[in-house]
């Protein structure tokens, strides 16, 4: 067995204090954005919908789970800040869950929201759910209480290829894979909404309460003259009846969810878990420490293997070339038995770090073992001698490596997620099954102070330092603003900012999550030699 | 080195091995397929599988028995009571076997097998006896004319066998012929012996019984009385000596009778002689020949213990003490635990035992443990529950105490039956007579359902669901969330309510707040506590049973699974195109489930709409002779 990592931490130093006192603020302050927005809509919204007789959509999604286990929620901050707050959490909860024993993906619209119509936020979290079940080979459950698109955005909702249409392009997509689809009408089910559970393999309808048409009552009486209610129109009696868009009814939400349960039940699925499974083992050192080990600004060094230790089964960590290009540690480990390669920054990446991160990961690949990246990267080393070293190769072959990996990559932005840095080390753009980060990280081009002194040093002239610090300060803050994870994750740059503690389980819960599609090995570009 | 094979099964079975084992000997035994697990099964040396479940097909199966004896290299066979412990065939082959029978000779099991010869043999020996008729003449006819001479009430018996099988009270000549028949039935399957016989039948007697000793030199012994009034279905359910409610005179003629008729058969073994007693009048009903499910009480208050007596005049040693050495102390009393529903009719009840508990320092006989499946192939017995004291108002102090401390959860028993039939006047005043029982008001009112209990419920469903799903990382973190930990919702619907789903979300790992209650699980796998009072609990198919405050409950557990029928439609519909035949209602007439409201012809076949449901009627929609479309709505009917 892999050694036991070593810890130099000190909880009682002064760092570690105005550490722990920095995460927590930031934390408890993530908790309370994250617990805004998981309300929904208004006090009055959401009594309204409860009058109906209706749960909850987070009620909803709690009793579709198995009881008593997790729920791994995506972006529950998507849209924050944005549309003027209008749409808390996008209008839409979605996340991965276990149902009768297997893994699926979760789509829950909140009609407390907005008649849980579409904004751009929410079509794009809708579909980074769909991508996530497409990636994982993970089944899908729709729970549609939703208007359709958001009209007055609709240019921004319906029209592109990741816009409102790629849902059901997706849907179909997904069912040709054997991934299955499957869709619960809580509520209205209105214009594209209606294909849904249309483009579902099976669905479920409640009794007075879901509607599925193309056109609604207003729009039928525009067109036709013909006066329909909502029930007449597309009610449960009309689909699980007459017009067969539905294939089982359900007396209440209750009864509903139970079907969907006992339909997921019948899903048959199999999945394969890894030969070095290991019995689950939790970190020899505390998680809780974390807080006091990350500093809240991430220009400031620290040893990454103590973050390792709190994340691994037993703090156990095989360390691949330890003693060459240090900036980058590589190594095998455990995450609840799962095998995992991990990969984390301990500063600036130099050609030696790139090459080695890029036979770590040729490693990881062949050994069909997942990769988690521990994201705290400024960049690649600049200058002329590195230049001329051919660290743009170097560097090249990580990213190439990165790309083309076959295995699933998980990241967590643990620092800083600057340049070239962010492509190297699995940004979003380099499509990790999961990318989470702490609160206390930050992503942009480039820091902020450097983004200011590379544009103040492109106008030049400035006729004294004040003059030029009043050039760069908003520079800084609007860096400060964009960089932020907020800002980050109400755009889904990634898919949550999360509680430092969490990492393990996060980790855990996506690697067993990825093992429900086989790894198809694939081959790597060509390095750059 | 001596080997005893007992022929018999769970508490009696436990009962025996234990002084066979404390006499040094060795113990073996039998069991059917469905007593493969059984605590005596494990108490024995060595044990045999003779059979399947069906008593008929093992425990009653003499061949099986005998050969699983020899196989054991048994010495003697204890038959322990009921089976086959009175069967004369069976001792007789014991016998030609070459084995020691514990127990009176087959001839003298043949004698008391038949109770209108042992009363004969009783009344020769100046025994007490009541008026009846077992003439060879077993038509009805001969019974009802033996039966004008007798006089009602009287009761019908069979011949063979014992412990209430197959008894019926009748009042009148009518009913007679009925009761001979289910009489016969229950005699013939019970023991293979349709012959009856009938009795005059004392009303609210006492049943008193005298334990007698013999040995084969023609030593006979008594060891007191038992009063075993307390009967329900005419089986005991309390058993207490001595005796309190006779006098000194009655009880010598008791004992004096016992005693002679023991020796008039030449009896060797343990045997009760079984009397009846009412207003003065005393009479001999039968006499057991073999060791009674009451004995305890006797060897309570006396000190000997009646099975190695039975072992050691088996093996012909001369009885260890004459009358005068016997002694009497203080007072016992012993309680059935029976697996039965006394809100029923004491009905017995099957099921797993998931959860027990018996009182300390008490004497407890019992040959279940928890796990332990209750069968109908076998008597639902629990356990025995025996005090003594100085004093009888001690004894029975001492067993209410003891009753309180018992705690079955699983299957409904009589155990609150018991507390409260320990508390009754009659029972302080030593009136119970044997109809007492069947006369009690209800004893046991349904607990209602606290608050309490069935957050103890939902509280343990949700530790048990936190284990059980702890498969995968999904499941051993609990109901983790991002940032915490969702609490785990449960369903639960008290039984007798079930249809009241009630929502209650338990948080983290306890102790819990309810109110100003405080839920808290203890170290085993059972205990909770209660606000420190304390509760056990045990988990069965979709629900809990909590044993709290004395009472049992039991709470289901998830939604009420629905189905779908087309009972939810209430709009009916032509089921194909065709033409409306007749319409057999009107609007707001009160339609009932499966009337028939409308038949359309289609097809040349005719088709009846029927009413999914009890209903109104609010409008019919369509009119005879009208030509329909398929899923044109006929009639609209609605729920009350």
């Amino acid at each position: 067995m892999a050694p036991i990592l070593p810890t130099l931490f000190e909880p009682n130093s002064e760092a570690a204090g105005t550490n722990r006192q920095a995460m927590h603020r930031m934390v408890e302050d993530l908790q309370l954005q994250i617990a805004t927005a998981a309300k929904g809509g208004s006090d009055k919204s959401r009594d309204r919908h409860v009058s109906r007789g209706k749960l909850l959509p987070r009620q909803r999604v709690e009793r579709l789970l198995d009881p008593a286990t997790s729920f791994l929620e995506f972006s529950q901050l998507a849209a924050n800040g944005m549309y003027d707050d209008a749409s808390p959490g996008a209008g839409i909860i979605t996340g991965l869950g276990r149902v009768s024993g297997t893994e699926c993906v979760i789509v829950c619209n909140d009609a407390t929201v907005k008649g849980g119509t579409y904004f751009p936020m929410t079509v794009k979290k809708h579909l980074r759910a769909q991508q996530i079940a497409l990636d994982n080979g993970l089944p899908c459950i729709y729970l549609v209480d939703s208007g359709g698109a958001f009209l007055p955005l609709q240019d921004e909702v319906f029209p592109d290829k990741e816009h409102f249409g790629r849902i059901f392009f997706n849907q179909a997509r997904m069912s040709a894979l054997g991934i299955p689809q499957i869709a619960a009408v809580l509520g209205s089910c209105t214009a594209g909404g209606a294909y849904v559970p249309a483009m579902s393999d099976e669905s479920v309808i409640v009794k007075e309460q879901g509607t599925i048409f193309l056109g609604g009552p207003p729009l039928v009486k525009a067109a036709t003259g013909e006066d329909v209610t909502d029930e007449e129109l597309g009610g449960a009696d009309v689909h699980a009846r007459t017009s067969g868009v539905v294939d089982h009814y359900a007396l209440d939400d209750t009864h509903a969810l139970a079907i969907v349960r006992d339909i997921v039940a019948t899903l048959n699925r199999s999945k394969q878990l890894p030969d070095g499974m290991r019995e689950a083992e939790p970190p020899k050192y505390d998680p809780a420490e974390i807080y006091a080990i990350t500093p809240p600004d991430s220009r400031t060094p620290y040893d990454v293997k103590e973050i390792i230790a709190r994340i691994v089964d037993g703090s156990r960590f095989h360390e691949f070339k330890a003693l060459y290009g240090e900036t980058l540690v590589c190594g095998f480990a455990h995450i609840e038995g799962f095998p995992v390669g991990i990969i984390a920054n301990n500063g600036i990446l130099f050609s030696e770090s790139a090459l080695k991160g890029a036979h770590f990961i040729e490693l990881c690949d062949q050994r069909r073992t997942p990769i988690v990246f521990l994201q705290n990267i400024s960049g690649f080393m600049v200058g002329r001698e590195y230049e001329a070293g051919g660290i743009a190769k170097d560097g090249a072959k990580l990213v190439t490596a990165v790309s083309c990996a076959s295995v699933p990559k998980f990241t967590v932005i643990i620092g800083g997620s600057f340049g070239a840095g962010n492509y190297g080390m699995c940004g979003r753009a380099y499509e990790p099954r999961l990318l989470f980060m702490w609160p206390n990280a930050r992503i942009s081009v480039m820091g902020g102070e450097q983004a200011a002194s590379v544009l103040a040093t492109v106008k030049g002239g400035f006729e004294d330092a004040d003059a030029e610090e009043r050039f760069k300060a908003p520079i800084r803050s609007r860096y400060e603003v964009e960089g932020h994870p907020y800002h980050s994750t109400a755009r889904l740059w990634d898919d949550g900012v999360i509680d430092p503690i969490d990492t393990r389980q996060v980790l855990a819960l996506g690697i067993s999550a990825a093992y429900n599609r086989p790894f198809v090995q694939g081959r790597f570009g060509v390095f750059r030699m | 080195m001596t080997t005893v094979l007992v022929a018999n099964r769970g508490e009696v079975a436990c009962r025996i091995l234990s002084t066979v084992r404390k006499m040094g000997l060795r113990g073996v035994a039998v069991f059917s397929d469905a007593d493969i697990d059984a605590p005596f099964v494990r108490l024995a040396d060595a044990a045999m599988r003779i059979g399947p479940p069906a008593a008929a097909e093992s425990y009653l199966d003499i061949e099986a028995v005998i050969g699983a004896a020899k196989e054991l290299g048994a010495d003697l066979i204890h038959p322990g009571y009921g089976f086959l412990s009175e069967d004369a065939g069976f001792a007789q082959a014991c016998e030609q076997a070459g084995l020691i029978f514990v127990g009176p000779s087959a001839e003298v099991l043949r004698l008391m097998g038949n109770k209108d010869e042992a009363k004969r043999v009783a009344e020769s020996a100046g025994v007490p006896v009541l008026a009846g008729y077992a003439g060879r003449d077993q038509g009805d006819d001969a019974f009802v004319r033996a039966a004008m001479e007798i006089g009602f009430p009287l009761i019908v018996k069979p011949v063979a066998g014992g412990g209430g099988k197959g008894m019926a009270v009748v009042n009148s000549a009518d009913a007679l012929p009925y009761s001979l028949q289910g009489a016969r039935r229950v005699a013939q399957a019970a023991f293979a012996d349709d012959r009856l016989m009938i009795e005059k039948f004392l009303l609210d007697p006492k049943h008193v019984e005298v334990q007698v000793l013999a040995d084969g030199y023609g030593n006979v012994v008594h060891l007191g009385e038992r009063d075993c009034s307390a009967q329900r279905r005419h089986q005991k359910i309390l058993e207490e000596t001595p005796a309190v409610s006779i006098d000194g005179e009655t009880r010598t003629t008791l004992t004096d009778s016992a005693v002679a008729l023991a020796r008039v058969v030449g009896y060797r073994n343990a045997g009760t002689c079984e009397f009846l007693v009412s207003d003065g009048t005393v009479a001999f009903m039968e006499m057991n020949a073999r060791l009674q499910v009451e004995h305890p009480v006797t060897e309570l208050v006396t000190g000997l213990d009646l099975v190695e007596m039975q072992l050691r005049i088996a093996t012909n040693e001369t009885l260890p003490l004459t009358q005068e050495q016997v002694s009497f102390n203080g007072h016992a009393i012993e309680v059935r635990l029976y697996a039965e529903d006394p809100s029923q009719d004491f009905l017995p009840q099957a099921g797993t035992i998931h959860h027990l508990r018996f009182p300390d320092g008490v004497r407890v006989d019992s040959g279940i443990e928890e796990g332990s499946r209750i069968t109908t192939h076998y008597d639902p017995m629990i356990a025995k529950l025996i005090v003594h004291a100085a004093s009888r108002v001690e004894a029975l102090e001492k067993l209410s105490a003891a009753l309180d401390d018992v705690e079955v959860l699983g299957i409904a028993t009589n155990a609150t039956f018991l507390s409260g039939f320990i508390a009754i006047e009659e029972l302080a005043r030593g009136t119970v007579t044997t109809s007492t029982v069947d006369t009690l008001p209800a004893l046991v009112v349904p607990a209602a359902y606290a608050d309490e209990v069935l957050c103890l419920a939902a509280a343990a469903e949700a530790n048990h669901l936190a284990d059980v799903q702890s498969i995968d990382p999904w499941g051993n973190a609990g109901a983790w969330r991002l940032g915490g930990r969702a609490p785990i919702e449960v369903i639960v619907r008290p039984v007798g309510a079930e249809t009241e789903e009630l929502s209650i979300m338990v948080s983290g790992q306890g102790p819990y707040r309810v109110g100003t209650t405080t839920i808290a699980r203890v170290e085993g796998c059972h205990s909770w506590t209660l606000d420190d009072e304390s509760a056990s609990v045990a988990r069965g198919v979709g629900r809990w049973y909590v044993w709290w405050n004395k009472c049992a409950y039991e709470v289901l557990i998830g939604h009420q699974t629905r189905t779908l029928d087309a009972s939810t439609a209430s709009h009916l519909m032509a089921p194909m195109p065709g033409q409306v035949l007749a319409i057999r209602v009107e609007a707001k007439e009160r339609v009932s489930k499966g009337q028939e409201l409308v038949v359309v012809e289609a097809m040349k076949m005719e088709h009846s709409i029927k009413a999914p449901f009890d209903g109104v009627v609010k409008a019919v929609l369509c009119a005879v002779g009208e030509s329909v479309s398929k899923g044109k709505v006929l009639v609209d009917l609605e729920t009350d």
